[in-house]
């Protein structure tokens, strides 16, 4: 099966003064196309650490990521800027919804802001229509089309857990990371959240790696791995 | 751009749950254009002054006065006159003969004034000074018709005509066929060697003087060139030689050429006296204003910028998780730093145009006389504003209308401007009595464009500068700590 993300080795330490916090200690992961990858692990484990690193968020103190044998560790400040809008879709245990802006107008953010430079690879240029409609079609396939204009505070905590899947997949991404996607609302609409993104691993072949606690979730997964004191256990 | 464009006018639209942010952007925006609207207001006025004077100056001034350095009378002035009348930017010069006298009412021993005597030859001066049109009654100083029916009917000998300035006559109540003594000098009385005794003069006054510039009016008046020779025992000699020029500014260019040109010689200690230098005092201290006022704006202006920075910081860190959030999508630190530039600029530009409009508004109100509506209006249009706005802000009236902040704006705009229109007149400033003062009826105004456009730049670039701190605090702050920010 092809490879998308291989991790070798990563380590991450927190330096706070002279103290050190070693979160990650050597963390070796290798990710397939088109597969949905969950994560588990206690709190404090470092689950959010390793999806930021693998998300360009942070950099790693040492060790590589590579995405389809790029390693993405020697990228610079603005390439990493790039490839976080190209190539990675967020999704968070909080929203992360921007309040002033519509569901429609949310998703659409990322590609406006790669829309204007020509130079970001992999970004296809589209006109605000095309957008719209992209946009329109991705909230219709996580069963919002009857919310393109109600705002954040206009919907329940799953709705919006949904505008953000599509907005993690404005930009056909490479990945979608999910970090506790559920891990905010009840148990019945954790479900339906958790449904739309299987459905959008299954239709889209969409890679997407998520962090969650919950068993019941995981076991639906292609594969789960646990991270254990700053390693993958399998 | 678009992208920032889009996220910065949603920010700076959006109803917030701070409303606290968005009156402060509303302070920053007044404030912006007080700043703006009284600099470019007051400069108006100053340049009014300026200009008015300077106008005024020119109308009865010669351009250049040339003269031996103690006012020393010296002859052959035809010639050097001639010389000086072909020289290029030469318009005409005239002879005149000027002098000081202290004045006498006729029946009265009391020294009433000192002023300026003038001696003129009324056609060689028009030339210059354009004499004639300032002069209400007559300019025959030598009409010996006159000098006889004056003489006749005051029973006393009269030397010849004088023209007083309008409001010299004014204050010693001075009408025409009236006599005016002019002490000439002193002479030794031959009776009592070491005693002197005045030399006393009457003319017949003529005409009035009327240049609307206080300081001739009140000081100055006019003999015929013959006669002051005459009196001052100056037979072919003058002590001043005045001069017109095609350019007025090129007065002090043109002026260091006339003393050569006339034939002085240094031992004659000659110069020559612009009408710059005669008010170059004047001059001096409406340009100080005029810097004081620029600084004391900027003052203002920058008092406004840091409300708009303190408005952006919390605006900054009420998006912190946005910024966040931004970051994750892909918007680079540039774009973040943009979107909070352009929120921070668009404020200054709203407060400096909106503050050009209402400087440049109230200018035009200063300087155009028509009637307005009574002051009552403005007051009950005033009061009815504000009940409306009370009305709406309780929730009284209209709490279901979408557009009700736009209406209500849009009523403000118009409801000031109508009531500044009904406000705001041109100010007189006979009635407050300082016309003597500035020298003119009306406060003057004269909007300069250039500065009009300097101001502007200056507020907008001390705005734009006011965004660069908590723009570029917003483009530094770690993604992730951003979004984790509570
Ligand atoms: N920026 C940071 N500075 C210092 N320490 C940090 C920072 N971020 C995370 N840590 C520490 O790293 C460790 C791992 O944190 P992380 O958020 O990755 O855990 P987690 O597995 O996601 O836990 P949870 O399941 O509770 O979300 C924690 O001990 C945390 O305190
Ligand atoms: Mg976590």
């Amino acid at each position: 099966m092809d490879k998308l993300i291989r991790v070798e080795n990563l380590e991450k330490s927190f330096f706070d003064g002279d103290s050190e916090l070693q979160v990650l200690k050597g963390v070796d992961l290798e990710v397939n196309k088109a597969e949905i990858l969950a994560i588990m692990g206690a709190s404090g484990a470092g689950k959010s650490t390793l999806l930021h690193l693998i998300g360009t968020l942070d950099r790693p103190t040492s060790g590589k990521i590579y995405y389809e044998d790029e390693d993405i560790t020697t990228y610079s400040e603005r390439e990493l800027t790039q490839f976080r809008n190209t190539s990675v879709g967020f999704v968070f245990q909080f929203h992360q919804l921007l309040p002033e802006f519509n569901a429609l107008e949310n998703v659409i953010m990322g590609k406006l802001i790669s829309n204007r430079k020509s130079g970001y690879a992999g970004g296809q240029k589209l006109n605000r229509n095309e957008m719209n409609d992209r946009a329109e079609n991705l909230l219709e396939s996580v069963g919002l089309s009857e919310r393109l204009s109600h705002f954040p505070s206009q919907l329940s905590g799953g709705e919006r857990q949904r505008v953000a899947i599509a907005r993690a997949l404005m930009n056909q991404p490479k990945v979608i990371l999910a970090d506790e996607p559920t891990g905010n609302i009840d148990d019945i609409t954790s479900e339906v959240v958790f449904e739309v993104l299987l459905k959008v691993n299954e239709e889209l072949d969409q890679t997407i790696i998520i962090v969650t606690h919950d068993s019941r979730l995981s076991n639906q997964t292609n594969r789960t791995v646990n991270l254990v004191e700053g390693k993958i256990k399998y | 751009m678009k992208f920032e464009w889009f996220v910065a006018s949603r920010y700076l639209l959006s109803r917030r749950k701070q409303s606290f942010i968005s009156i402060i952007s509303v302070i920053s925006i007044v404030g912006v254009s007080l700043g703006v609207a009284t600099v470019i207001l007051v400069i108006a006025v100053l340049d009014g002054v300026e200009h008015g004077l300077r106008d005024r100056f020119l109308a009865n001034e010669a351009h250049v006065a040339v003269s031996k350095f103690d006012r020393g009378f010296f002859d052959n002035y035809k010639d050097r006159i001639d010389a000086i009348q072909k020289v290029d930017g030469v318009t005409s010069a005239s002879p005149v003969v000027y002098t000081q006298s202290a004045i006498f009412q006729k029946g009265s021993q009391r020294i009433e004034d000192v002023i300026y005597i003038k001696g003129i030859d009324p056609e060689v001066e028009d030339t210059v000074t354009g004499f004639s049109k300032f002069v209400e009654g007559s300019i025959a100083f030598q009409d010996q018709k006159i000098i006889d029916q004056a003489s006749f009917l005051n029973d006393e000998s009269v030397t010849g005509g004088i023209v007083l300035g309008s409001r010299l006559a004014r204050n010693l109540t001075l009408h025409q066929g009236d006599i005016l003594r002019l002490v000439v000098n002193l002479q030794e009385d031959p009776h009592s060697p070491g005693a002197y005794l005045p030399r006393i003069r009457n003319f017949v006054v003529i005409g009035f003087y009327e240049s609307e510039l206080a300081v001739y009016d009140s000081r100055m008046a006019f003999i015929h060139l013959d006669t002051a020779q005459k009196i001052y025992e100056e037979e072919g000699s003058i002590n001043v030689i005045l001069v017109r020029l095609d350019d007025p500014e090129q007065a002090p260019t043109i002026g260091d050429k006339l003393i050569d040109v006339a034939s002085f010689t240094p031992i004659d200690m000659p110069i020559t006296t612009t009408w710059l230098d005669t008010h170059a005092p004047l001059f001096a201290a409406l340009e100080l204003e005029k810097m004081a006022t620029v600084i004391i704006e900027a003052l203002i202006i920058l008092v406004a910028a840091f409300n708009i920075a303190s408005t952006l910081i919390m605006t900054v860190m009420e998006k912190t998780r946005d910024v966040g959030t931004l970051r994750t999508l892909g918007a680079s630190r540039g774009n973040i730093m943009y979107i909070f530039m352009i929120q921070g600029c668009v404020i200054g530009m709203l407060g400096t145009l909106l503050g050009t409009a209402l400087g440049l508004g109230v200018c035009k109100l200063l300087s155009t006389n028509v009637i307005r509506p009574s002051p009552l209006i403005a007051f009950a249009t005033i009061g009815l504003l504000i009940l409306l706005q009370i009305s709406i802000t309780l929730k009284l009236i209209l709490s279901r209308m979408k557009l009700k902040k736009i209406v209500m704006l849009v009523f403000w705009i118009v409801g000031i401007t109508f009531v500044l229109y009904c406000l705001v007149q041109p100010i007189s400033l006979e009635e407050l009595g300082l016309s003597e003062i500035y020298q003119m009826n009306q406060l003057p105004i004269k909007i300069n464009w250039f500065f009009v456009g300097f101001i502007n730049l200056l507020s907008f670039s001390i705005c734009w500068l006011a965004t660069i701190y908590p723009a570029f605090q917003a483009s530094n702050m770690r993604p992730i700590e951003a979004l984790q920010y509570e």
